[in-house]
Parts: structure tokens; C-alpha cells; sequence
């Protein structure tokens, strides 16, 4: 071998090798007979996944924007959704992309063979594949091919030792072999073709030259190689389509289900799909009680899921050790897929009507109505996933059906009673909202009818004393500041937020109704609430019902306040650790996470925002309190709280005080470190009591706001 | 097997209960109706009876005007089978209620009346026993667990002494208690679903039954005060305070 | 006025409620022609029947079918008792036993009943009679149409009837038992383990707060006091939270909601989520150590200081009083 490795430049136009070089032509023969088999059962394998989507409705689709469909492209190309586990991501992009790769050339080659048949050049005359192209090709693939097998070893590692939460299959050994077996037989098959095939600048495929060198040093002659070459290129190539064939039997699905199903819009954290009147009249059922029941987004995204447990990871509720886990629902109902779906499809084809088919109840047996309940709708599962699998919109459909069909029992039973009767959870009298604000000068919607802001209160600072604190302060702030606004006393309802996360759909669309009447009549545009529960249901479901608003947390004004002087903090510098607890639908779902932060540094550390102690897990990465979607009206056994994790990460902060932003948080932080035996106390205050604090309000100008 | 369950529409008692001006009775305008929650319990234990034995039956009743119909549609959606309204413009006493449930059960003939121990508006723990008195059944009142088998049943009853247990025979009348169960919740589609189902109505005349009054409501009043929110200096003056409280009970 | 106040016991001794409706018969009778007797039910009542004669001339009813007190039996003899001794009033105190029984019998003698009665007065001819609705938070003044008027009454609104230096006559009926069923039979009771109430159905319920850091101090000042008051114990969510309470004392929205006459706070702060559980009690006291506690906006007295230091002297004051 004394031509080594050139340069570019120096590239000859007749650099190539031949494809199906020392294969014969009826091997040749049979290798195609045998790739349009291994097609066949691709397609035959991804079909049968597709009429199992087909089982589920079509989703609504919403039309996204080319912005959004490229954003979602990059996402896919650069594995942009992995966090969280460095080491598996990186070993995932390589063997993603260096299976990508070596797929694409692999294809390539086909494409020149069958062109250059086609069009009867002979085998030793390629259509494109030779010259630089050609060096190109040899090296790039070479790369990858090597990118693909670290990346597979790795991940062999990793089950090898099995130090994560991933589900572990019998059948993901056999893929991973498959995918080295494939990757090392390709080289070793180069190799032996380069000395078969004597082809020239064999440096450019570096590994497969490593391999020629290697089999010359131990003295392989080119006959040798001829006859090996032929058993290593079967063994290549009967292995890869037998690959191809097992790809939509195996967990390798989920690349093509993951591209499906994050190219399709799904719901933005914090958003659920609305049902209608109507639709519940014309199907006779609210919310999912068989498998056939989802839409097909859902059922697409139970093919997607690797059951990587990223998810599992996230989800207070598995940490507080609640049955549930996002991770084991998806693959239950992907398992309870499997067995009933290909029955529901053979009855559905006889029937006309295709609800007229036998479906399978998936409550009880496949998913428990305890799982479905310690859910805290938190949506870290869902934001954590990397395909876009969303174990909480499936559990919030299948709380539906158990709403509606009366199976919620107990406190949380009666919160929704309370709430349809009174307005509020706690079924507190209607007429004694307003009453939190007897004895200090709030102004009301009729008060000041030319308001700016409309100060939506919510059901916690209206009726629980320590919240009251929080709405207080937020009035003498903005009184403070000037800032035109009003409430709206005892005419305020609750959002709904929570009786919507609990799955009392129409509940939730009758207090939104009532509300957005009430918004109509005083023509409210702008709205600041202090519960990110509310301000993340009056920007992701009040639209649906046609209720459009300007809506901000209060800590985001009180921001922009505090930053254009209109809040002017005293600068004396405060001494004390301070901890900020994101809320879960403010961080994760709204992402506002720098404004509190903001606030509280204004207030306690003279701006500066580095001086705020943060919890390991931080902004929308946070753990939930576990007063979430309905928890907050469960009674959880004590110990057994989901969030009793988050509260330790408070404790060990060894803060003096945690800013909290939200009245659920509030209560269950409060509680949870009441509740623990820690010798750590920590006091627990609202970002707007702590700046109210650095505020010398005594200088208040009168009652100009109203 | 059928099973008869009395509801009654009572204003929802978490709200703030105000008296008319006139006395004549309390204002009702902002109040939401529900159903008397240990008429709930007992409908929820017929569901659970249900549950076991699948050949029963449940017919949910009301004596009262058309209003009555929302209490009736949410308990069909809890489970009812099917409802039956007595139209009726008055609000009856437990005496008369009595008398057409009598007429109703000489009509349906259940096997098993199941109803609240008291309703929660007028609290007078009377009906269920007038019931079984004039129907001349055995009677089990202020039931905390019901075991429901073939010829018998099995209840405990929650007494000032403690738990009783007693065995009596079909047809009775059992009155539930508060720890009988926790009633499900009836959400809209529920409701909706039950629409489907019917609601018959039948007229006093038809039962034979005309209202004779037998307890006669002269005037009600407020018996809330405001909280005095009077603080005391130490425990001898509270201790005195405390006093006073229990011998005004 | 012929009235028969039901007696109630327990085989040994006279119920001290059916006293109080006693004293309620003997308000409404001023003349020579009135009478109020006791009627006493049961098997080897003669303990019982001597001391009831001290209050009262007393009929009794024995016989061995009546020694448990089942209404499809006690009933029956009732009425026939008011019927025979041509009463126009059967009174009795208020009781699970009353509202079982006495309520039945009302029915066999034309259904003219007024439960749970607080207070009355005469109005002319006729008989006013409050009682409460709607969970004591209004007052019902009724009268009734017919007779016999058949009335119970809350014991805690009349002062329990003193005993006589004398002693009444005793008089023995023979019950009718031809016609008296024996279709319900009593299997078991199972008397309460603790000798408190329970919380849901207690007149007076003690709860405690946050401020009581272990289970024995639970018990020693909330039991306590509890004990002292004969009322039930409960508990806010944070001490069930803490281990330190059973789940099923816990009064509040998750909890027990509860409505008793008399509702002391220890301790406790009153989130909403507790409120909610006790607002309708009738009357609410409240010891804490912060005088800015939200329970104190919700008790009609209120003491600020320590649970610890406070609870146990007034443990004895009532004790001594």
C-alpha cells in the first residue's frame, strides 16, 4: 500500500470503488430480493402502529407557523429536548447521528447503483459516487460509523451497570448489538475490501484502512480477502436489513413516533384541550375511559415513549412515593395498546358507526384511579420529556371520565361541590368574599370603573387569613406606586383552575363563563393576579371560551414598578438568607421566573440578584409543592405529601426565609415545614409582603388610586 | 330488588342562612339548592347495595314543586334508575311527608326504604320513623354500616351508648348517618347523561294524600350572632366564660 | 293537662336528661287536674323504678320483651300507655334513643311532634315552641295541631328536675304485647372504647393547634380540658400532619366538619382550611400565643397565651367549679 492519504486537490477524478464490487450479480439478486422483505416488514410493522393510532380521533389541529415548524426541525436535528443526563445525551446525538449518517449514505449508495444500472454504465464507471465526492463520502461515513459505536457502547455501559431509571428489554440488548455488529462489520468489511478491491487512497476511509493494515500485517493476501469479504459483506448486509425489518417491532419506534408526534402542535404546558357541550352530547362521554378514547397525538406519543424515565425523575408525586409514575402510565396504556387494540380494529371494520366498537375500560385494571388522583399536574413529566410524550394530558383525560362518571369521592368530591355552589373551594359563604378587605381602602370595580388593572384576588386571599396578608400587601403597593386599579369584591368566582385540573371540565366552563361575563360588563383588559394558577388559567383556558386578557403576576408588575422608580425601595441592605420556590405554573408553565427574582433582590439585596440562594432544583426545572391540580383538597397522609422532597431542599437551604409566589405554595411550604422535624426553621412570605417590607409606605400619597 | 331513596331539595347549609324581614321563613334568592346531604348518603349506599347485587333497583323520590327536578336529575346522575316527583306547591311536615311516601311505597312496593336521618333544613329527625310506623315495618335508624344479604340486613346503628348492631327483616326503613359513606360527586356530564332517564310525576290527589297540617311554623329568627370577639385577660375569666357557654346550650 | 315524659335509662339508672324533660312537663302544668308522670319501659326496673320515684309518680312497663329498647316494641307500648292513660303529652329528652323511638310512637298517635324544642311559651290557648333549624343557625317557633302533642327536648335548655323529699307512687301496667313485633333483633353492642364523645356528634368539642408539640401533651391539655367540659377531642390538619393526632380527630375542610355548641381552639392558628370545618359552632373560644392569629377574628372569647401555662389551671377551675 504506498499510496496513502491526499489531498483534496490532489484527488483523482477516477477515485471511486465499485459498489457490489466482488458480490455477484444473483447475490446481487438476492440481496434486493431480500431488502424489499425487510422493506415489506418495515412497512408492514410501522402500518400496523399507524392503524393503531388510527384508533384514536384526529386532534384538533391548530396550523403552526414556519417559525414553529422550524424551531421544532431543530429541535429533532439537534436533539435540543434532552437535558437533564449528560452523558446518555451526548451518547444519544452521536448514535443518532451517526446512524443518521451512515442511513443516508447507505441510501446514496443504492441510489448510484440503481441510476448507474438503469442506465448501463459498467460497475467500474459510478454515476457520482467517485472523485471527491467520493473521498468525502468515505471519510464522513467513516466518522460516523465510529460516532455511532461509541455512542452504542456507551449505552451498553449504562445497561451493563444499570445506574438509571430507563426501562430495561431483553430486546434493547439486541438492537444495541445490532447497531456494533452492524458498525464493525461495515469496517471490517471495508477493510477487506480495500484489499480485495485494491482501492486506491484507502486513507480516506480511515478505519476501514486501519482494518486493511491490520489484516496485511497479519499477512492476509488478496484472495484471502476476497473470499472473506464476500462472508463479511452477506453478514453486513443480512444483518442491517434484518435491522430494518425488526425497526418498528422494537423501541427504535420511537424515532419515527417522536418525530410525529413533536412535529405535531400539541398543548403548551399549562394548556388543556377544551371539550364542548356539544361534543358531549354527540359522543355521550367526557374524557377517556377506553384506549380508543384518546386522540391519536396521545397514542402516537405511547409509540414515542422509550420509557427513558426522565419523566419518572421529575414527578413529585414518585418521589413522595404516591403510585404513580408518569413513565409506568404511558407504558400501561402502550401495553393495554397492544393487547386490545388489534380486537377494537377488527370489530370497529364490521361496525358502521366507529364508536359502535368494543372498547375496553382502562380504569381499574390498566390504570388506577389512585394514580390518576396523585397527580399534581405539576408538568415537569411533560416538560422533561425529550419526545414530547405527555403523561399529564393523558391522566387529565382520564380524570375526566372518572369526574364524570361521579368516582371522585370524599374532600376533593366536596372541594367541587363547594366550589359550584359558593365559588370557592371551601364552600365559604358567596357573599363574605369581599370581606377580607373591611377594614383597609381597596377600590372596587364600581368604585373606579376607569381602571387600568383589574386586581383578580382569587379564592385564597379572599378567605384564608394568612393569604389575605398577600392581597393586602399587594394593595398598599399598588396604591403605593399609583397604579390605577380595582377589584371586583364579592362578584369574583373561582377561575375554575383547579376543578379544570382535577378533570370537572364543565364545572370549570361555567365558572369561566360566569367570570368572563363579569370581565365584559367591566370592560377588564389588563389583569394582575398574585396566583399563578389563575394567571396561567386566564392565559391558557379563558381563551378557549373566548375570554381574552392582558394578563401578569403580580410580581411581574411589581417589577416593572420597583424598575421605573414608581416603587422606590429603601436601600438599607437586609441581613438573612433568602430562597425563592418557583410555582410550577408560573416557572414551567408561563416562564416568568427572573421577575420575582428581581423583586425579591430589589428588596433584600440591594438588586443584586446573585445574592439569592437558589434550591438545586430551580426556575422551570422546580418541584412542585404538591398542592397542584386538585392535590391541595386530598387528604394526604402526613409523610406522604408529594412535595415533602421539595420542602428538604427548603430546609437544607438553611434560609431564613423562602419567598414563595403562589398561595398553593404558600400553604404547602407553610405546612410542610411545620409538619417537619427538622430543626431548620425557615419563614415563609409571599415577594410582595417581602418588598412591601423595604417600602416606607408611611409616605403613602393619599388614596389617588382610586 | 327495588330500593326506595327520599330526596330532599334543602338550601346548601354552608351558605350564610338568612332570615325574611317578615319572619315568615328565611331568604332563599342567593341560596344554591342541594340535595339533603344525608339523603345523598343514603342514595349512595342503595348505589353501593347495587353494586353487589345487580337485580336492584333504585327509584329516587321527591315531594315538591318543579324545582325539585334538579335535585331529582342529580340523583339520577349519582345512579338512581329513575325518579319520581309528587307534585307539591307546599313545604310538608314530616307528618304528611310521611303520608305520601306511605302512598308512594304502597305504590312501588320496595323492599327497602333508604333516606337521611334528618334533613338538614327543618332537622327534625321524624320522617323515616313515621314511615315505618304507619307502614308498620321494622325500622333501623342512624345507620353507620348496612350489610345487605339475601332475606335480612345488618345494621349499625350509631347510638348515645355506642354502636348497635341489629338484624331485621325485608321490607324496612333504614335512616342513614353521617359515616354511612361519602357520597360521589354528580359533575355535569352526569347530569346530562341522566337526562335520559325519566322523571314520572305523580299528583297528591293520585296518592289518595291531602296536607293536613300537623306542625304549624308561627315565625323563624336568626339564632347567629356575630362572634363577640371579647378577649379575656386570664384563664379564671375564660373558665367563667366557658361556663356561661354550656349552661346557655 | 295529663302529660308522660318517657324515662330513659340504662337498666341501673335514670338517665339524667329525661330529668330535663321533667322539668320541661312540670312548666307547662300549674293545676290541680294536671298530672305529669314518668313512663318507665324495660325488664327488673325496680332499682330504677325507686329511684325515679323520687321525681315523679312513675308507670311502669315490664316485661321481657322489652328489655332492649327497640322502637317497633317500645313504640307500640308507648302509645298504648298515652292512649290508655287518655295523655294529651308525651314528653321526652332529646336523645338518639328519644329520636328512635319516641318519634315512631309519635306516628301511632297521629304524627302532631316537635323535636329538639329549646324553649316555649303559651300564647293564649296555644302552645309555642322553639326549636332550632337549619343547624342552630335560626330558631323555629311552631305550634302543633292535635293531640296528643308529642315533644322533645334538648336537656341542655331545661334545668334537670331536683328530686322531691317525698316519694312518688310507682304503678305497674301490664304492657299489650299481643300485637308487638319481634322482627328487629339487637346482635351486638359495642360500647364506646374511649369514654369521649365523638367529635362529630359532641356538644363541645376541644381542639388543639400547633402549639401542642407531643402526643402526651395532646392529650394531657386537650384531652383534658375536653374531659373536664365531658366534650370530644379534635385536632387542626397540623398536628395530624405531625403523627401527633389520628387522622379522624381532624376538624377542617379535609377533615370533620362540625357544627357543636361549644368549639375551644388551643393552639391553633385558623387557616381557612380549619375554619372551614368549625364555623358553625355556636359559640368558639380561642387560646393562642399570638394575639394576631386569625382564630381570634373567629371566636366569640379569646385569650392570648401560652397553651401550656393556661390550659391546665383552667383544667382545675372547672374542675372545682
Amino acid at each position: 500500500m504506498e499510496r496513502g492519504l491526499l489531498s483534496a486537490a490532489q484527488v483523482d477524478p477516477v477515485l471511486t470503488r465499485e459498489v457490489f464490487g466482488n458480490v455477484s450479480k444473483t447475490s446481487q439478486l438476492i440481496f434486493y430480493l431480500l431488502a424489499a422483505a425487510a422493506v415489506l416488514c418495515f412497512a408492514i410493522g410501522v402500518y400496523r402502529r399507524v392503524r393503531l393510532w388510527q384508533l384514536g380521533a384526529k386532534p384538533a389541529g391548530k396550523s403552526a407557523s414556519c417559525k414553529a415548524l422550524g424551531r421544532k426541525l431543530g429541535d429533532i436535528l439537534f436533539q435540543r429536548r434532552m437535558i437533564n443526563r449528560s452523558k446518555i445525551n451526548l451518547a444519544h446525538r452521536l448514535l443518532f447521528v451517526g446512524f443518521g449518517i451512515l442511513f443516508i449514505g447507505t441510501v446514496l449508495i443504492a441510489i448510484e447503483h440503481v441510476l448507474a444500472d438503469l442506465l448501463g454504465r459498467e460497475p467500474t464507471d459510478p454515476l457520482f459516487h467517485k472523485g471527491l465526492y467520493f473521498a468525502l463520502y468515505e471519510v464522513t461515513l467513516d466518522l460516523f460509523g465510529l460516532a455511532m459505536i461509541v455512542g452504542c457502547c456507551v449505552f451498553m455501559a449504562r445497561r451493563w451497570k444499570a445506574d438509571s431509571s430507563i426501562d430495561r428489554y431483553p430486546a434493547d440488548w439486541v438492537v444495541l448489538w445490532a447497531f456494533l455488529l452492524i458498525g464493525i462489520t461495515g469496517y471490517v468489511t471495508e477493510g477487506l475490501r480495500i484489499i480485495q478491491a485494491q482501492t486506491p487512497l484507502p486513507g480516506w476511509s480511515f478505519v476501514g484502512y486501519g482494518i486493511a493494515s491490520l489484516f496485511q500485517a497479519l499477512d492476509m493476501s488478496q484472495s484471502a480477502a476476497t473470499e472473506v469479504h464476500i462472508a463479511a459483506w452477506w453478514f453486513h448486509a443480512v444483518l442491517a436489513l434484518a435491522f430494518i425489518a425488526a425497526f418498528p417491532y422494537t423501541r427504535l419506534m420511537h424515532s419515527i413516533a417522536g418525530v410525529l408526534n413533536l412535529m405535531h402542535d400539541a398543548e403548551n404546558l399549562g394548556e388543556m384541550q377544551l371539550v364542548t357541550l356539544e361534543e358531549l352530547e354527540e359522543t355521550g362521554r367526557i374524557g377517556v375511559s377506553a384506549i380508543d378514547h384518546f386522540d391519536r397525538s396521545r397514542l402516537i406519543q405511547l409509540d414515542a415513549c422509550v420509557s427513558c424515565g426522565r419523566c419518572e425523575d421529575a414527578c413529585p408525586a414518585f418521589e413522595a412515593g404516591k403510585p404513580l409514575s408518569p413513565r409506568t402510565v404511558v407504558q400501561d396504556l402502550r401495553t393495554h395498546l397492544n393487547v386490545v387494540g388489534p380486537g377494537i380494529l377488527a370489530t370497529t371494520k364490521d361496525a358502521k358507526d366507529p364508536s359502535d366498537g368494543d372498547s375496553v375500560d382502562i380504569h381499574g385494571d390498566t390504570i388506577s384511579a389512585e394514580t390518576l388522583w396523585s397527580c399534581t399536574t405539576c408538568g415537569a413529566c411533560a416538560d422533561i420529556c425529550p419526545l414530547g410524550v405527555t403523561p399529564l394530558g393523558m391522566i387529565t383525560d382520564m380524570r375526566r371520565h372518572l369526574v364524570g362518571e361521579g368516582q371522585l369521592r370524599g374532600a376533593p368530591a366536596t372541594s367541587l361541590q363547594k366550589t359550584q355552589r359558593s365559588g370557592n373551594p371551601w364552600g365559604l359563604p358567596a357573599n363574605d368574599r369581599f370581606a377580607w378587605a373591611a377594614d383597609i381602602e381597596v377600590p372596587t370595580v364600581k368604585d373606579n370603573p376607569e381602571f387600568e388593572y383589574l386586581y383578580w384576588v382569587g379564592c385564597a386571599a379572599a378567605y384564608d387569613r394568612r393569604i389575605q396578608n398577600v392581597a393586602r400587601s399587594v394593595v398598599k403597593l399598588l396604591r403605593y406606586a399609583d397604579v390605577s386599579f380595582a377589584v371586583l369584591g364579592a362578584e369574583e368566582k373561582c377561575t375554575g383552575e383547579s376543578a379544570r385540573r382535577m378533570g370537572d371540565e364543565f364545572l370549570f366552563q361555567e365558572l369561566a363563563a360566569a367570570n368572563i361575563d363579569t370581565f365584559k360588563k367591566y370592560r377588564v383588559r389588563k389583569i394582575v393576579a398574585h396566583c399563578p394558577h389563575c394567571v396561567n388559567s386566564f392565559l391558557q383556558d379563558y381563551p378557549q371560551l373566548g375570554g381574552n386578557y392582558e394578563v401578569i403576576h403580580h410580581s411581574q408588575l411589581l417589577d416593572l414598578l420597583v424598575e421605573t422608580g414608581r416603587l422606590p425601595v429603601s436601600t438599607a441592605d437586609k441581613q438573612g438568607k433568602v430562597v425563592y420556590h418557583d410555582p410550577c405554573y408560573l416557572a414551567r408553565a408561563n416562564e416568568v421566573t427572573e421577575a420575582p427574582r428581581r423583586v425579591i433582590a430589589a428588596a433584600h439585596f440591594e438588586k443584586d440578584e446573585s445574592r439569592l440562594t437558589e434550591l438545586p432544583r430551580n426556575r422551570r426545572h422546580t418541584s412542585c409543592c404538591g398542592g397542584g391540580g386538585g392535590r391541595m383538597w386530598f387528604d394526604d397522609s402526613p409523610g406522604n405529601r408529594s412535595g415533602n422532597g421539595r420542602i428538604d431542599e427548603i430546609l437544607n437551604s438553611c434560609a431564613e426565609t423562602v419567598a414563595v409566589s403562589c398561595p398553593f405554595c404558600m400553604v404547602m411550604v407553610s405546612d410542610g415545614v411545620a409538619a417537619s422535624t427538622s430543626q431548620e426553621s425557615v419563614q415563609v412570605r409571599d415577594v410582595a409582603e417581602i418588598l412591601v417590607d423595604s417600602i416606607d409606605l408611611d409616605s403613602l400619597p393619599g388614596s389617588s388610586s382610586s | 330488588m327495588k330500593i326506595l331513596v327520599p330526596a330532599k331539595r334543602v338550601p346548601d347549609t354552608d351558605q350564610k342562612i338568612e332570615v325574611c324581614e317578615d319572619h315568615s321563613g328565611i331568604e332563599t334568592g342567593h341560596l344554591p339548592f342541594v340535595v339533603n346531604p344525608f339523603d345523598a348518603i343514603a342514595l349512595e349506599e342503595a348505589i353501593r347495595i347495587r353494586e353487589d347485587r345487580v337485580d336492584a333497583e333504585i327509584v329516587a323520590v321527591s315531594v315538591g314543586d318543579l324545582e325539585y327536578e334538579e335535585q331529582l336529575r342529580t340523583a339520577l346522575a349519582m345512579g338512581a334508575d329513575r325518579a319520581i316527583r309528587v307534585d307539591c306547591i307546599e313545604s310538608l311536615d314530616p307528618w304528611n311527608t310521611a303520608c305520601v311516601l306511605k302512598a308512594l311505597v304502597e305504590q312501588e312496593s320496595p323492599d327497602l326504604v333508604l333516606m337521611g336521618k334528618q334533613a338538614v333544613d327543618g332537622d327534625c329527625n321524624q320522617t323515616g320513623q313515621f314511615l315505618a310506623a304507619m307502614l308498620d315495618w321494622p325500622q333501623a335508624t342512624f345507620a353507620s354500616r348496612i350489610k345487605c344479604l339475601e332475606d335480612k340486613l345488618l345494621v349499625d346503628r350509631e347510638t348515645d351508648a355506642g354502636i348497635e348492631t341489629v338484624e331485621l327483616p325485608f321490607p324496612a326503613v333504614i335512616t342513614v348517618d353521617l359515616r354511612l359513606n361519602e357520597p360521589r360527586y354528580a359533575s355535569l356530564p352526569g347530569i346530562m347523561k341522566a337526562k335520559k332517564k325519566e322523571i314520572a310525576e305523580i299528583s297528591m290527589g293520585d296518592l289518595g294524600v291531602q296536607n293536613a297540617e300537623k306542625m304549624h311554623t308561627v315565625s323563624v329568627r336568626s339564632a347567629k350572632t356575630a362572634r363577640k370577639r371579647v378577649m379575656v385577660s386570664s384563664s379564671c375569666e375564660l373558665a367563667e366564660k366557658l361556663r356561661e357557654s354550656l349552661k346557655s346550650t | 293537662m295529663n302529660i308522660l315524659v318517657y324515662l330513659e335509662h340504662d337498666g341501673s339508672e335514670v338517665k339524667k336528661a329525661s330529668l330535663s324533660a321533667l322539668s320541661f312537663a312540670q312548666a307547662l302544668t300549674h293545676g290541680p287536674d294536671d298530672s305529669v308522670r314518668f313512663l318507665l319501659i324495660g325488664e327488673n326496673l325496680d332499682k330504677v323504678a325507686s329511684q325515679a320515684a323520687k321525681y315523679a309518680p312513675t308507670l311502669v312497663l315490664e316485661a321481657m320483651e322489652l328489655a332492649h329498647p327497640i322502637a317497633e316494641r317500645y313504640a307500640l307500648v308507648i302509645a298504648d300507655a298515652v292512649e290508655s292513660q287518655q295523655a294529651d303529652m308525651l314528653v321526652a329528652a332529646s336523645t338518639s334513643q328519644a329520636k328512635d323511638i319516641i318519634s315512631r310512637s309519635a306516628a301511632l298517635l297521629g304524627g302532631a311532634m316537635a323535636s329538639d324544642v329549646v324553649a316555649h311559651a303559651r300564647v293564649g290557648e296555644e302552645l309555642q315552641l322553639d326549636r332550632p333549624i337549619y343547624a342552630g343557625a335560626v330558631i323555629a317557633t311552631v305550634v302543633l295541631k292535635g293531640s296528643p302533642q308529642i315533644i322533645t327536648v334538648q336537656a341542655s335548655a331545661y334545668e334537670a328536675s331536683p328530686p322531691s323529699d317525698s316519694t312518688f307512687a310507682v304503678t305497674p301496667l301490664s304492657p299489650n304485647l299481643d300485637n308487638v313485633p319481634q322482627r328487629v333483633q339487637i346482635i351486638d353492642v359495642e360500647t364506646k372504647r374511649s369514654s369521649r364523645p365523638d367529635v362529630t356528634e359532641a356538644d363541645v368539642v376541644v381542639s388543639g393547634g400547633r402549639a401542642l408539640r407531643t402526643s402526651e401533651d395532646f392529650e394531657q391539655l386537650v384531652g383534658g380540658l375536653a374531659d373536664a367540659l365531658h366534650g370530644a377531642t379534635g385536632s387542626s390538619r397540623a398536628l395530624v400532619d405531625g403523627g401527633i393526632t389520628p387522622n379522624e380527630l381532624q376538624v377542617g375542610q379535609t377533615g370533620k366538619i362540625i357544627a357543636p355548641e361549644v368549639y375551644v381552639a388551643l393552639g391553633i392558628s385558623g387557616a381557612v382550611q380549619h375554619l372551614a370545618g368549625m364555623k358553625n359552632s355556636k359559640t368558639v373560644i380561642a387560646i393562642n400565643n399570638d394575639s394576631e392569629a386569625p382564630i381570634f377574628e373567629e371566636a366569640d372569647y379569646g385569650l392570648v397565651g401560652d397553651v401550656y401555662a393556661i390550659v391546665p389551671d383552667l383544667i382545675e377551675q372547672l374542675n372545682s367549679g
